[in-house]
């Protein structure tokens, strides 16, 4: 290499250098990713498998089916309630925490922000199952509750719908709100404390200051969390398998749940139908991804 | 760059020279299973007997996974990627599975064919699901035959012996259900909610089936909406309770002693006893049925494949034969130590079999599950099986929370053919 590029001017060398550092990375994610996604574009359009895979009749059968599917759409449905009833309360949460752990008068903040945080650390299997061992009918909570007298006999909180979904999304915020909390965090570091000082002096409080200064400033930050945790929920698994199974009667079922029980565990898999899903998945995010940018984008 | 290459080349040689090693290991063969108290001290039973009986250079390599599911993943994953190299040269897991194995990768197996087995000396039922076109795929390892096992002592309280259970009506057994809530407190049926058998094993002890020429019959079966009314019945009266999961019905109901009787694969067997202040308390026979007699049933045995990367078949069939097959010393050390009861009639015969058991009231449980192993009316069986179960065990709760059973099964009929694509 060094003999021949000897006639290059350096604006060249340095862009040859430049191509040169960037193949490997982008042989790899060609490989490794762009290609296996192409091979499931190719696997959704067929049905079947091993050697009984074949071509659907119409190709786009899969896709079709899957808006019949009740099942899947209950999935769906699961996965949307998570969405809207999870992600407002955690990015409140979230904010709110930030906000309060901003505050350089608090004593012992960063052990607090430890504290908040450190469920992130937690692995997601682990943490589903800890709270479904909690959520037991002879579990922790039960045994508080029947104590302090709230509850007059244990109950079944994952046994029944409407608690089990419940149980996910207290779950969900237990495990989550501290990552977005770090987000709001750094982006407040970013604000001015002379802004609110300007504030003070024309007699807003806490609370305005915090909708009408706080609010508009973390909006880059405000977007990204919710981009990132719209695209989470859609992908919601871990809870759903290990804290409820989906169940009861699938009422608790999130879509990566239920493509996951197309491919395996079922002593039929349909990997076919399973892509064409995770390709409706991923059409889902891309475009709560895009409505978010326009609505946050402040330019005209 | 010349570094990576280098480190690469020496990786190929590394693999070749473990390949290469692994070839020379002619005694050897490497074995999946996941039960660390059941079939794996069944496998270490069976090595010990045919090192010392056949090939005292033989070599067998347990590799535990955690769950039959796993076996059942490791097996699909390696088929949709084409490449067996990394599945073991044996693999055990659960019966339902095989035949949709076979249809849909049939290189990935290998049958028995050849190895020298007595087959009439097996239960016809368990044989059914591993013989696929006249062709033997499986050994069977574990026994799937149903039990259904009652706390003698409870029953007592309520005015009942096991003798008023065996063969009695489910009508009946509602009857004995309350007296025995209301003297008691227990629940005298569970199972796992999140994996219902009691339908399929209900109707297999009427000679029955969820499924007729492939297709699923749910709606205009008769049987299966009496059973599925004696299920709800027997939930609202709060005489039959389910589990959130597996270990919810296990640990807490089972063995957290809430119940009066356990109906389900005789597996379940080492579950019950290792609650040590109930010996002696148990006693177990065979399931009612709807209009009464004798009920049979099978649920969750498993049988040992050999997979398409084994290199050494001829010793993976002799080494079945020779020990799964009807070794009696491979199957009394399966049933010492891991409580593994055997599929093979003759083995049952063996002495240890007649033996009465102090945990379970002195009672010779492990023969009368044999001889009610021979009596399993073979019944129409699915690749399908685990989803309709999931569909039947939704429309059960859905019924429970006031939907109606009539449009529930319906229901779970209509998205069963669709997901078949009927």
């Amino acid at each position: 290499m060094n003999k021949k590029s000897k006639g290059m001017s350096v604006r060249r060398k340095q862009e040859a250098a430049g191509w040169l550092f960037l193949t490997p990375a982008t042989i790899l994610i060609m490989v490794m990713s762009f290609w296996p996604i192409l091979q499931a574009v190719f696997t959704s359009f067929q049905t079947g498998a091993g050697v009984n895979m074949k071509w659907s009749e119409p190709l786009y059968n899969n896709y079709i089916r899957m808006f019949k599917d009740k099942l899947f759409l209950r999935s769906v449905g699961n996965t949307f309630l998570y969405l809207l009833i999870q992600v407002p309360i955690m990015l409140i949460l979230a904010i709110l925490l930030a906000q309060i752990l901003n505050n350089k008068d608090l004593k012992l903040r960063g052990f607090f922000r430890t504290c908040i945080f450190l469920p992130c650390a937690t692995a997601l299997v682990s943490y589903a199952l800890i709270f479904k061992s909690l959520f037991a009918t002879e579990g922790l909570i039960n045994h508080v509750l029947v104590g302090i007298g709230i509850l007059k006999q244990n109950y079944n909180f994952l046994g029944n719908p409407t608690s089990a979904k419940i149980v996910i999304i207290i779950a969900l915020l237990w495990r989550w709100t501290g990552y977005n909390m770090v987000f709001y965090l750094a982006g407040l570091q970013n604000i001015e404390y002379s802004i609110y000082e300007a504030a003070k002096i024309d007699g807003a409080n806490g609370w305005k200051s915090f909708w009408h200064i706080t609010v508009p400033l973390l909006r880059p930050t405000i977007i990204m969390t919710v981009i990132m945790s719209i695209n989470g929920t859609l992908q919601l698994f871990d809870e759903s398998v290990n804290l409820t199974a989906g169940g009861p009667a699938n009422s608790t079922i999130t879509m990566s749940h239920y493509i996951y029980n197309n491919s395996f565990n079922t002593g039929a898999p349909n990997f076919g139908y399973a892509a064409a899903m995770s390709f409706f998945v991923f059409v889902l995010v891309a475009i709560l991804a895009l409505i978010n940018m326009k609505v946050g984008d402040t330019r005209d | 760059m010349r570094k990576a290459l280098l480190t690469m080349a020496a990786a190929c040689a590394m693999t070749t020279v473990f390949a290469m090693s692994a070839m020379a290991e002619e005694n050897k063969l490497s074995v999946y299973a996941w039960d660390p108290n059941f079939n794996i001290p069944a496998l270490e039973g069976a090595a010990e007997d045919y090192k010392a009986n056949v090939n005292p250079d033989f070599e067998l390599e347990i590799i535990t996974q955690s769950g039959s599911s796993d076996v059942e993943q490791a097996v699909t994953l390696a088929a949709n990627a084409g490449d067996y190299s990394e599945l073991p040269d044996i693999v055990l897991f659960q019966d339902h599975y095989i035949q949709n194995f076979v249809m849909t990768y049939p290189d990935a197996w290998i049958p028995v064919e050849g190895a020298d087995i007595d087959w009439s000396d097996f239960g016809e039922e368990k044989l059914s699901y591993g013989l696929i076109d006249g062709q033997h795929y499986g050994v069977p390892v574990d026994n799937g035959t149903a039990i259904f096992a009652y706390r003698v002592d409870l029953l007592e309280q309520a005015g009942y012996t096991i003798d008023d259970m065996t063969g009695c009506t489910w009508e009946k057994f509602i009857e004995v259900g309350e007296a025995v809530k209301e003297a008691t407190g227990k629940y005298l049926l569970c199972m796992d909610g999140s994996g219902n058998d009691l339908m399929y094993m209900m109707m297999q002890a009427e000679g029955q089936s969820q499924w007729k020429d492939g297709e699923p019959y749910i709606t205009e079966n008769e049987t299966l909406k009496r059973v599925m009314e004696v299920i709800v019945e027997m939930l609202q009266k709060d005489i039959l309770i389910l589990g959130n999961d597996w270990t919810d019905y296990t640990n807490s109901i089972i063995q957290g002693d809430m119940v009066a009787g356990v109906m389900n694969g005789n597996w379940i067997i080492p579950t019950i006893s290792s609650v040590p202040e109930n010996s002696g308390k148990w006693e177990l026979t065979s399931l009612p049925t709807l209009d009464g007699g004798e009920g049979y049933a099978a649920n969750g045995g498993s049988a040992l494949y050999i997979t398409a990367n084994c290199d050494n078949v001829d010793l993976a069939k002799d080494f079945l034969a020779k020990t799964f097959g009807g070794s009696k010393q491979t199957y009394d050390y399966a049933l010492k130590n891991g409580g593994v009861i055997t599929c093979c009639l003759s083995a049952g015969e063996s002495e240890v079999y007649q033996e009465g058991v102090e945990y379970w009231n002195d009672q010779a449980i492990y023969s009368r599950i044999v001889e009610m192993g021979g009596h399993i009316p073979v019944v129409e069986q699915s690749d399908y099986h685990y989803q309709l179960r999931q569909l039947l065990g939704a429309a059960l709760i859905n019924t429970l929370s006031g939907a109606d059973l009539d449009s529930e099964m319906a229901a779970a009929e209509e998205q069963m053919r669709f997901t078949m694509g009927l």
